[in-house]
C-alpha cells in the first residue's frame, strides 16, 4: 500500500478539481491500516471511479482511499446471490453473473459505477418504477468503521440505511451481499417511440410503466423547448444475441484542446439528428442497452477545459407545472442541453439521503460557461424546493447548503447516526463541507 | 468550498471596514449562501491586527470554523494621520501596511496549504512603482509587502493556494478624501470590480484601472530629474 504525494483529481464534470493524497488499498488489513494511522486534520475518503458529477468524491488536503483492488466476486447460482468486494463494478458484475444466466437487478446508465460507489450515491436505472433503487437488492453491507471495527449492517439497522446514500461519510464499504435475477437470455426488447412535446413523454411514460421493465426518456432541450424527445420502453428478451468484443468500451474522444463544443447551436443540430434518426424496434444486446453513455470513452471531455455540470432533480406527480418553469427559464438564457434524460420514479427507500422518490426525474447537463446560468439556478432550487422536489447531491455542484435540509428533511436523523458511526469525524468530502453536511 | 461555478462559499475581508475591500466582496457573483466574515476593529472577528498574539488567534479561529476560500487583505494605513508626526505616521503605516499584514500572510498561507485550496487578495498599491517625494513612506510600506507577496506566490505553486495581487492607483474613498484628485483615479466600485476580475483572472498582479500596467513602466523609464518634476503635486 502506499500513499502517494497529493495529485490533483477532478470530478465527472470536470468542473471541480482538488489536491488530496491517495492510498490504493488491497486488502482489509491495509484498509484499516490507513485508517488507523489517519493523523491528518482533513481526513480520509474512500473512492471509486470518479463518476459523481460534483466534488462528492473529492478531499481537498486530505487522503482517498482507492479501493477498486477489492474486487473479488462470488456468485451462488443457486442462491442467486453474489458477494462482491467494493472495487467491483457493475460492468465487470454483469459479465460474471451473465455467465450463469443472471443479471443485476439495478444498474445505472453507465457501467463505469463501483460497488461502494452504488451504495453510496444508491444509484437507480430505467427499472426504477418497477425494482426501486440499488439498495433494494443488496442483504448486508460490510463496513470499516473509523474505530478501526469492521461491522455488518443489514437492512433491519440503522446504520445500513445511513450508508445507503451516505455518500461515503459513515466508513468504508469493504464487501457487500446482493440479489441477482434470472435472465433467458443476453437480450433486451426494445421499442422506441418519438413524441412531439413534453406532455405527450409524460403521458406515454406514465402508460407504459406497468408492462415494462426498464423505461426512459430523451428530451430535447433546445430549440423551440417543447420537450419533445424519444421514449424507450423495454424488457429483458429471450433471444441470444452475439456480444461484440470482451466488453471493452468504445473510441475515446480525441484530445481536443480544452475547447467546447456544446454550444446553443451545436447542440440544436445534434439534437435534431438524434430526433429524426430510426427508432429502435427489436432485440439489441443487454449490455449495450443498459449502457448507452459507454459507447465513447471520455464522452465528459467534450465540454472542455471548463467543464460542465449535471442538475437532476425530482419531483411529485402532479407538479409537472414546474417543468414549464425550468424550460421557459432555459429557453430566455439560451441554455441547450443535449443530454436531457426524463424518468418516472417508484418506491423511495428509507434512507435519509437517498434521492429517488415516487415522481418524475429530470437530468440536464451544461457546460458551466453558460451565462446566468448560475444565478438561474439558484432561483430555480428555490421554485423546486417551495414545490416539494430536490436534486440528486451525486450530481451536484452548486446547490446552496441552506437548501439542503429542506430537500432532505431527515438529514439530522442521518447526521446523528453517521455521528455515532464516526464520532471523530475522520470521513470528510469537499462536499460534504461545501453543503455543511455532517 | 468553491462551487462548480468556481465561486466561493466562504470569505474573510481583513479590514472589514475598508471600502475597496467591501466593494470586492459584495461585487462577487451572487450567492445568498456565502458566508462573508469581516474581520477588523468591528465585525465577526474583532481584531488590531498590530497584535500579533490576536493574529494568531483569530487566523486559528477563522480557519478552524471550516475551509476558506477567499481572504481579502484590505488593512492599510495612508499615513497621513494630522494626529500624528511624519514619524509616528511612518511607522504606524509600517507596522499595519507591511509587518503585521506579512505576519497575517504567514499564518493564512500556513492554514490554506493544510487545506490544499483558497486564493488570498492582497491590495498593494501603484506607489510602490518607484518612490516619490509625496508619498515614498506610504510607498516603502506598499513595496515591501509587494515584493513579499510576489515571494509567496511564488512558494505557493503546487499547493492549491493561490496568492494574487491588486495594484490600484488614486481610489476616490474616505481615505483619499481631501487629498488633490490624481491621474487615472477611479472610485471604490471600480476598484472592486477590477478586484472580482483578478479573481477571475487568476494573474498575478492586476492593476486598477489597467492603463496603470504602461504608466508604471513610464514612471519607472524617466531619469530622475524629469522624475522629480512630475512627481511633485
Amino acid at each position: 500500500m502506499l500513499i502517494t504525494d497529493p495529485v490533483l483529481v477532478t470530478g465527472w464534470g470536470r468542473n471541480f478539481s482538488s489536491l488530496s493524497k491517495r492510498a490504493s488499498i488491497a486488502t482489509i488489513a491495509q484498509a484499516q491500516e490507513v485508517v488507523a494511522h489517519a493523523a491528518d486534520t482533513r481526513g480520509l475518503l474512500p473512492v471509486g471511479l470518479h463518476r459523481s458529477y460534483g466534488d462528492s468524491a473529492l478531499n481537498s488536503g486530505g487522503v482517498l482511499v482507492d479501493l477498486s483492488a477489492l474486487n473479488g466476486i462470488e456468485i451462488d447460482s443457486v442462491a442467486r446471490t453474489a458477494i462482491v468486494g467494493a472495487g467491483v463494478t457493475i460492468r465487470e458484475l454483469e459479465s460474471s453473473a451473465l455467465q450463469h444466466s443472471l443479471f443485476p437487478p439495478v444498474v445505472p446508465g453507465t457501467g463505469f459505477v463501483t460497488m461502494g460507489g452504488a451504495i453510496a450515491s444508491d444509484i437507480h436505472g430505467k427499472s426504477h418504477h418497477k425494482t426501486g433503487s440499488f439498495s433494494r437488492c443488496v442483504n448486508w453491507i460490510k463496513v470499516l468503521l473509523s474505530s478501526g471495527e469492521i461491522v455488518q449492517l443489514f437492512p433491519s439497522d440503522q446504520e445500513f440505511w445511513a450508508t445507503v446514500g451516505g455518500l461515503g461519510l459513515t466508513g468504508i464499504i469493504l464487501e457487500l451481499e446482493l440479489n441477482l435475477r434470472e435472465l433467458s437470455s443476453n437480450s433486451a426488447d426494445v421499442k422506441e417511440f418519438r413524441v412531439k412535446d413534453l406532455s405527450a413523454m409524460i403521458d406515454l411514460l406514465g402508460r407504459s410503466d406497468k408492462d415494462y421493465e426498464h423505461t426512459v426518456a430523451w428530451i430535447d432541450l433546445s430549440g423551440d423547448y417543447r420537450g419533445r424527445g424519444v421514449v424507450s420502453l423495454g424488457n429483458y428478451g429471450s433471444e441470444q444475441v452475439k456480444i461484440r468484443g470482451g466488453g471493452s468500451s468504445g473510441p475515446s474522444l480525441p484530445s481536443i484542446g480544452g475547447a467546447n463544443f456544446i454550444t446553443p447551436l451545436t447542440v440544436k443540430a445534434f439534437n435534431e439528428v438524434w430526433f429524426r434518426k430510426p427508432l429502435k424496434h427489436g432485440t439489441v444486446a443487454l449490455n449495450k442497452y443498459m449502457h448507452p453513455l459507454d459507447g465513447v470513452s471520455n464522452w465528459n471531455r467534450i465540454y472542455g477545459d471548463a467543464g460542465f455540470l449535471q442538475y437532476q432533480f425530482v419531483i411529485d406527480e402532479g407538479r409537472e407545472e414546474i417543468f414549464e418553469k425550468l424550460f421557459a427559464g432555459l429557453r430566455s438564457l439560451k441554455a441547450a442541453s443535449f443530454l436531457g434524460v426524463l424518468k418516472k420514479f417508484g418506491e423511495a427507500t428509507p434512507a435519509p439521503l437517498s434521492f429517488p422518490r415516487p415522481g418524475w426525474t429530470l437530468t440536464l447537463d451544461y457546460p458551466t460557461t453558460v451565462p446566468g446560468l448560475e444565478r438561474f439556478l439558484q432561483g430555480f432550487d428555490e421554485e423546486l424546493v417551495a414545490a416539494g422536489g430536490r436534486i440528486y447531491l451525486i450530481k451536484d455542484s452548486r446547490v446552496s447548503h441552506s437548501l439542503v435540509p429542506l430537500m432532505y428533511p431527515e438529514i439530522e436523523k442521518w447526521r446523528t447516526i453517521r455521528s455515532t458511526m464516526d464520532p471523530t469525524g475522520l470521513w470528510q468530502s469537499d462536499q460534504a463541507r461545501r453543503l455543511r453536511l455532517c | 468550498m468553491l462551487n462548480g461555478f468556481k465561486n466561493p462559499g466562504r470569505v474573510a475581508l481583513i479590514g472589514g471596514q475598508s471600502e475597496i475591500g467591501l466593494s470586492i466582496v459584495t461585487q462577487l457573483p451572487e450567492d445568498k449562501s456565502r458566508e462573508i466574515v469581516l474581520i477588523g476593529r468591528s465585525g465577526d472577528y474583532v481584531l488590531d491586527v498590530t497584535d500579533k498574539a490576536a493574529r494568531e488567534r483569530v487566523i486559528g479561529e477563522l480557519f478552524d470554523a471550516g475551509d476558506v476560500d477567499l481572504v481579502v487583505i484590505a488593512v492599510g494605513l495612508l499615513g497621513n494621520d494630522s494626529k500624528l508626526s511624519t514619524t509616528e505616521n511612518l511607522l504606524a503605516a509600517i507596522d499595519v501596511n507591511f509587518l503585521s499584514t506579512v505576519h497575517l500572510l504567514e499564518l493564512i498561507s500556513d492554514r490554506m496549504k493544510q487545506q490544499a485550496h483558497g486564493t488570498i487578495l492582497v491590495i498593494s498599491s501603484f506607489a510602490q512603482v518607484r518612490p516619490r517625494d509625496d508619498n515614498f513612506r506610504y510607498g516603502s510600506t506598499k513595496a515591501g509587502l509587494d515584493f513579499y507577496a510576489r515571494g509567496l506566490a511564488s512558494t505557493l505553486k503546487g499547493s492549491g493556494v493561490t496568492l494574487i495581487i491588486l495594484r490600484p492607483g488614486f481610489v476616490k474613498s474616505k481615505m483619499t478624501e481631501g487629498m488633490e484628485i490624481a491621474p487615472f483615479a477611479i472610485t471604490v466600485q471600480e476598484c472592486g470590480k477590477y478586484g472580482v476580475a483578478a479573481l477571475k483572472s487568476r494573474d498575478l498582479v492586476t492593476w486598477a484601472p489597467s492603463i496603470l500596467k504602461y504608466v508604471a513602466l513610464i514612471f519607472k523609464s524617466l531619469p530622475p530629474s524629469v522624475f522629480r518634476k512630475i512627481s511633485h503635486r
